[in-house]
């Protein structure tokens, strides 16, 4: 029941939050932040194991759903507060609970057409509530409507690709006819299967806005806040993997990947790992630099279809939910650095570390979480990853690839360490001021005095809170990295 | 074969040529609501009550959400004219019932033409009897219908201007989706039937909000016109 009761509430504070968002907006994200504190409560409260059956189907929450509720739910709450830091119209509270209550019982789900159309119908709020309502240059910015309904097309197509996929492999020309996997020696059949699973994987690259499908990803990150990034690509691309990923494993079986669908299948990720990599190191602003680091690690989970073998699928969970919890912390510290200096370009951004040292540690952890070291979970993902889709290669490749976060978040953070630049040193420091405390009688005034004057110290401090919430999802992120997600 | 159905499906398909071809902004959504409807009722025998209520509710919703965003904003129309899409319908529907017939001809393992038996799909999941001589079953028209659909919702999706004939498209390439799911794989299960009327709401919204911003922004580009 727990679950039922988290996508209850999920579902329900995300639509409060959407529906109030223009006209009584505090309301609104006061409803979200406490709803997102409450899924995480429930979330923590949740068995590993449970079962229940709802519309003739059974719904089993597992390590995995719980794992991904409490790291999404506790990053949103985090992504919440720096909303209200950072001010102007929610739009991202609303939607990622929306995506929570969807991706939660997606991944419970063993109907894999119900997970489907569920994410799709859920994912398409977080592209087109921040696309709308969201746009950092303003309503009549002209790239807004079309990339929002290039990116509400790829949401929703990659849901109607899933769907034909699925409906596709169980008729009567479809791989499913004898039973999960069995009757591959027919060369037809074999065919289908791998069909199948290249119908799918084209669905994954649609939702998760792989090159050459990047356009309007790219457009989108680069228009809306970064909070709103973590719940439209990090996680809700997560969500739809891991449910595509279980389908092609469960429905079509490890035998479905031939040698001619696993090439196709490594070269797509190879060119959005790659290509994203190397976008990451040549941008110089920091929202593209987030996104094409997202989009490299669906680069990543992608090779996990090259090859479906369950201890693949297993580190793919791990990755998946390790890697966006790592970028919720990233989308974080560009909001408040873009909220704190108003640059987003390194050239502007010169001493930030220095000039607020807990922002400087934040992104420490954050980056010693997505290099990852041997050991790590996020690490020994990414190498089980690369390493199943190309045996033999693998270790240096993996190396490879990991050396591209160090290059492309080594760049911002070299940037943190030069002498402190004129547009940063007129930005808040992030330092503790209590002036405000003070001067409402703080040490001879009454206790309804000081009480008066907490607002006023929250303002005078909301550069320090905002670092204070990045450097609290960094050490999710990189608690995540070590432990991994229970894959 | 039941005149029933192939009475719905003429249905949908009219009331799909008319979503995506009338010049009048207010009988478009009406087309659309025949359409959705219509594919809400396309099944023998009908699925229980609640799930009816459900499947009509959301094809009445979306058909709402579509009336909404119509309003005010640029007039759109098929540039072919109802005619030629019409005709489209007619040769998506052709061709989606040779699709039914030949998935139907696999799945009794003759390999041409329609003959007795069912035949296993998939894990749980069956197709109806083919008797000889019969096209028509309740599968294949829906096949006919999701093919139908498909032809006259793709253009105006993929190539429209944006605005409330791209969300039309967009909602009648969603139920095609849908229908085609059911017609080659065979009925869903009760989640799945509300997952994929949340989906066709979800859809219908979103072309919604999308049409609406562009006509507000049409408004403000032309502030001395008219709404349509």
């Amino acid at each position: 029941m727990n679950l039922l009761l988290l996508a209850s509430v999920a579902i329900g504070a995300g639509l409060a939050t959407i529906f109030f968002s223009g006209t009584k907006p505090r309301a609104a994200l006061a409803v979200g932040i406490a709803g997102s504190l409450a899924v995480l409560v429930v979330a923590l409260a949740m068995p590993t194991e449970e079962s229940l059956q709802i519309g003739g189907v059974g719904l089993v929450s597992t390590p995995l759903v719980r794992g991904m509720a409490v790291a999404w739910s506790a990053g949103l709450a985090v992504l919440g507060l720096l909303e209200v830091a950072i001010g102007g119209r929610p739009t991202v509270v609303g939607p990622a609970l929306v995506g929570i209550a969807v991706a939660t019982a997606a991944l419970a789900t063993k109907d894999p057409a119900s997970s489907v159309a569920a994410l799709a119908a859920g994912g398409v709020a977080g592209v087109v509530i921040p696309g709308l309502s969201g746009w950092l240059d303003g309503p009549e910015s002209p790239s807004r409507l079309p990339t929002t309904s290039r990116g509400s097309l790829a949401v929703l197509g990659s849901g109607l690709i899933g769907l034909a996929a699925i409906g596709w492999a169980a008729s009567p020309a479809g791989p499913l006819e004898g039973g999960a996997g069995e009757g591959l020696g027919d060369p037809g059949v074999r065919l289908a299967s791998g069909l199948a699973l290249l119908a799918m994987v084209v669905a994954v690259a649609f939702r998760s806005g792989l090159i050459p499908l990047h356009v309007w990803a790219a457009r989108f990150m680069e228009g809306v806040s970064p909070l709103a990034i973590p719940a439209a690509f990090a996680w809700g691309s997560a969500a739809f993997v891991l449910v595509a990923l279980d389908w092609s494993q469960v429905f079509l079986g490890p035998d479905a990947a031939g040698d001619v669908e696993s090439a196709l299948i490594i070269g797509l990720s190879l060119l959005s790992l790659v290509l994203g990599g190397l976008a990451a190191m040549v941008h110089d602003d920091i929202e593209h630099v987030l996104g094409y680091s997202i989009l490299q690690d669906a680069g990543i989970a992608l090779l996990a279809f090259a090859s479906l073998e369950p201890e693949v699928a297993a580190a793919a969970r791990n990755w998946l939910v390790a890697s966006a919890t790592v970028k919720t912390g990233l989308a974080a510290w560009a909001a408040v650095v873009r909220a704190t200096y108003g640059g987003h370009r390194l050239e502007d951004l010169g001493g930030w570390a220095r000039h607020s040292p807990v922002l400087g540690l934040s992104f420490a952890a954050l980056l010693v979480a997505a290099i990852g070291l041997p050991g790590m979970a996020l690490f020994d993902a990414r190498a089980s990853l690369i390493s199943s889709a190309m045996p033999g290669v693998g270790a240096v490749v993996t190396i490879l690839i990991a050396a591209m976060p160090a290059i492309y978040l080594g760049r911002i953070a070299s940037a943190g360490l030069r002498p402190i630049g004129q547009a940063v040193a007129v930005g808040p420091s992030g330092r503790p001021k209590w002036s405000g405390g003070r001067a409402g009688g703080w040490s001879e005034g009454t206790r309804r005095d000081i009480v008066r004057a907490i607002p006023a110290d929250l303002r005078a401090n909301r550069a320090a809170l905002m670092a204070l919430g990045v450097l609290a999802l960094a050490v999710m992120g990189l608690m995540t990295a070590v432990g991994g997600a229970g894959g | 074969m039941s005149l029933v159905l192939v009475a719905i499906v003429l249905a949908i398909g009219a009331g799909a040529v008319v979503a995506v071809s009338t010049r009048d902004a207010a009988a478009a959504p009406i087309g659309l609501a025949v359409a959705l409807v219509g594919s809400a009722l396309l099944a023998d025998p009908l699925p229980s009550a609640p799930i009816l209520g459900v499947r009509i509710v959301a094809a009445l919703l979306a058909a709402t959400l579509i009336r909404w965003a119509a309003r005010g904003g640029p007039r759109q129309f098929s540039p072919l004219g109802w005619p030629s899409e019409a005709l489209l319908a007619t040769a998506g529907a052709v061709a989606g019932l040779g699709l039914a017939v030949g998935l139907a001809s696999i799945s009794v393992g003759v390999g041409a033409g329609p003959t007795d038996g069912p035949g296993p799909i998939g894990p749980g999941v069956g197709l109806p009897s083919l008797p000889t001589g019969e096209v028509l079953t309740s599968m294949a028209l829906t096949v006919a219908a999701g093919t139908s659909l498909l032809v006259l919702g793709a253009a105006p999706m993929v190539h429209g201007r944006p605005g409330v004939r791209r969300a039309i498209g967009l909602v009648l390439v969603a139920q095609a989706v849908l229908l085609l799911r059911v017609g080659v794989a065979g009925p869903a299960v009760e989640l799945e039937e509300i997952a994929r009327a949340a989906f066709l709401v979800a859809c219908a919204g979103t072309g919604a909000a999308l049409a609406h911003a562009t006509a507000v922004a049409h408004a403000t580009a032309t502030p001395h016109d008219g709404p349509a």
